[in-house]
């Protein structure tokens, strides 16, 4: 049980072999070693078998979570980025559809307005007709008025001139001749 | 004064029977010691810290596990720029072997506990662990093929036993280097930290005597020594990191030597 140095030495607090250094008292190194190897190997069988495939599980987990928190932040992105594609496209369709909208209208409005224009056209030109109708009528009618005007002059001058009734049918013929002369 | 080697005294605390190996008359001190119960705090510790951050791990992880997450990714990250995939076969072993040493390193830092990193029993056993299981590997994957890890491609002829030789020789020596460098660095650190510690009592003692001017002298020296055991502290939790570290990046450059046989990946 105990080294042989010791039962020199009992009783006393005197470290054993004084002066060299005490990591050399191989009576010790036994115990020492036996006691080591024991608790390597503890600590390498909790190691191997618990500690370390606990952390690796913790770390592999961690890695896989921000592995699949990546790819599901780049799915979202690439979603957003669709998205905003579509978005895109839709805007476009509606400008077009609007600009569509746009020019027919505006092409329905033409139409309308040159309907209209035609009709009113119509209208005047219609009311025109017939004042140029009316506007001959009372000429035709102002010159025929101007003939019987003139065979009364004609008759009267006749008969200041001659003091010889003249006839209205003379008169007539003469003043058509003076007007045919003028003319 | 006490001397600044006594911290690393080996005192038994629970005496055990004694354990003899079968088939030879050796027997082996089971006694629970300063030494070993540091090393029972340290792989407690782990296996509470890791527990707590396995037990309930969130995707959205909070400081704690941010921590643990961090250390684990870290060697991870080595394992895998080193080894390639087959890092991840490995990765357990080098994550024991970093982190187990990162805590025995640190526990040591507290003042009043033992540093188990200090004791080239513990180094030296973690060294050849990993030197044998390296051979282990190298020789099960490779046959006598892994012999060639000591003979660089495009070597002239007559230069191979030479550099064969070489090559064999540091390659034994890695336990050797690797079980030394973490033992020098964590005696080395805590003798300069008692070597100061000690200056502050020492200083502070003459402070108190007095006398000629010795009381100012005293109280300066023993506040300069103060100062240092602060910066010396900060130091060696430097240390305790990078040493850890390093041990976990050659443990893997020498795994990766034994899974490729020197001819990369």
């Amino acid at each position: 049980m105990a080294p042989a140095h010791e039962q020199t030495h009992t009783g006393t607090e005197e470290p054993p072999h004084e002066g060299g250094l005490p990591q050399f008292q191989l009576e010790y190194w036994g115990g020492q070693i036996v006691w080591l190897l024991l608790l390597f190997t503890l600590l390498y069988f909790l190691m191997s078998r618990v500690f370390v495939p606990r952390m690796r599980k913790v770390l592999d987990t961690r890695a896989q979570t921000i592995a699949d928190a990546v790819e599901q932040a780049r799915r979202a992105q690439d979603e957003a980025k669709a998205m905003a594609e579509a978005g895109r496209a839709e805007v476009a369709e509606a400008r077009a559809a609007a600009q569509r909208a746009g020019a027919e209208a505006k092409a329905r409005a033409n139409a309308a307005a040159a309907k209209r224009q035609a009709a009113e056209d119509e209208r005047l030109n219609a009311k025109m007709a017939e004042a140029e109708v009316r506007i001959r009528a009372s000429r035709d009618k102002a010159m025929s008025n101007v003939g019987a005007i003139a065979s009364d002059t004609a008759q009267a001058m006749i008969e200041k001139l001659t003091g010889v009734k003249a006839t209205a049918a003379d008169a007539a013929a003469l003043a058509a001749a003076t007007a045919k002369g003028n003319a | 004064m006490a001397s600044p080697m006594e911290q690393f005294q080996i005192k038994k605390i629970v005496d055990l029977p004694d354990f003899t190996i079968p088939g030879t008359n050796y027997t082996v001190d089971m006694a629970i010691t300063n030494s070993s119960l540091a090393m029972f705090v340290a792989a407690g510790a782990l296996i509470l810290f890791f527990a707590f951050l396995t037990a309930s791990p969130k995707v959205v992880p909070g400081r704690f596990q941010v921590v643990g997450e961090g250390v684990f990714t870290f060697i991870d990250d080595l394992a895998t720029s080193v080894m390639g995939h087959e890092g991840r076969k490995y990765f357990p072993f080098i994550f024991t072997i970093f982190t187990f040493v990162l805590t025995m390193n640190l526990l040591g830092l507290i003042p009043g506990n033992f540093t188990a990193t200090s004791q080239l029993a513990v180094t030296v056993t973690l060294a050849v662990l990993v030197f044998s299981l390296v051979l282990i590997i190298g020789f099960w994957k490779h046959g006598l093929g892994f012999f060639k890890l000591f003979v660089p491609s495009g070597l002239p002829l007559p230069m191979v036993p030479l550099l064969f030789l070489i090559e064999l020789f540091s390659f034994l020596l890695r336990p050797v280097t690797l079980s030394l460098r973490l033992f020098g660095n964590m005696l080395g650190g805590h003798v300069a930290l008692k070597v100061f510690a000690g200056f502050i009592v020492a200083l502070g003692g003459m402070a108190f005597a007095g006398g000629f001017g010795l009381h100012n002298l005293g109280i300066a020296g023993a506040v300069l020594s103060m100062g240092g055991v602060v910066a010396l502290t900060a130091l060696e939790l430097l240390v305790a990191c990078l040493q850890a570290f390093v041990f976990a990046i050659l443990t893997t450059i020498y795994l990766n030597d034994a899974v490729t046989a020197g001819h990369g990946h």
